[in-house]
């Protein structure tokens, strides 16, 4: 299973991709669709275990909502004050989860992925860490 | 209210904030900021902006969805990663020893 869930993900990926493009779910398309989606070259996959990319999965989605009230911060809070920092990877191996894990960390506005470090293990993230307040008078 | 006016109101509202996002979020490639503050600001025009664009289109010309769909999709993938693409090229520039 864990052998055949790459396969089974580009393909069904790629079906999806061709039934939004053509809207039409008739036999003859899903088939024409299911060709190309199985003929088209793929790249060499390495066993995915299933369990962490449904909680990467999960974990991607809730970034969405995250993102737009980070962007309602970063709009309407202080002025923010830049930061690098380092967040060590879920699953560093699998070219999927990685790309899963740039794709969460990337999409909320206060942080961006610079690049792995360390042979892969971590993230080198640039933040936007929301700023002191300016209330008062004080110092 | 009848859903279909209600559904021309919020898609308004979605198309008028996913515009303000847009310029919230250009207007900063205007100032002398640094790059990387500028794509964080990027991130919420491009991504978040537009993406609020679409799910008002995606109310007031429902009959469109599989494109619309799509579009939301590969914008939001297409737009993240570009971010990271950008902020890894930068990475690689500062890291190039200097002549």
């Amino acid at each position: 299973m864990r052998r055949l869930l790459p396969l089974l993900l580009t393909t069904s990926f790629r079906l999806a991709v061709w039934c939004l493009l053509t809207a039409d779910l008739s036999r003859l398309n899903l088939l024409i669709g299911l060709v190309v989606a199985l003929l088209l070259p793929r790249a060499h996959s390495r066993p995915l275990p299933l369990r962490a990319l449904l909680r990467a999965l999960g974990r991607s989605l809730l970034a969405v909502p995250q993102a737009y009230l980070e962007a309602l911060r970063l709009i309407f809070g202080p002025e923010p004050v830049e930061a690098e920092i380092s967040e060590s990877a879920t699953e560093g191996s699998i070219p999927l989860l990685v790309f899963l894990d740039v794709f969460r960390i990337t999409l909320t506005p206060f942080t961006i992925v610079l690049g792995l470090e360390d042979g892969g293990r971590r993230y080198r993230i640039h933040a936007m860490k929301p700023g002191p307040r300016h209330g008062g008078q004080t110092p | 209210m009848t859903l279909a006016s209600f559904a021309d109101h919020a898609s308004l509202l979605l198309l008028g904030a996913g515009l303000l996002f847009w310029f919230w979020g250009t207007w900063p490639l205007l100032e002398s900021r640094t790059y990387l503050s500028k794509l964080h600001a990027l991130s919420v025009a491009d991504t978040l902006g537009s993406t609020l664009m679409l799910l008002g289109l995606l109310l007031r010309i429902p009959g469109q969805w599989p494109l619309l769909v799509l579009a939301l999709v590969a914008l939001i993938l297409w737009n993240t990663i570009f971010g990271y693409v950008l902020a890894n090229c930068w990475l690689d520039s500062r890291r190039e020893p200097k002549p």
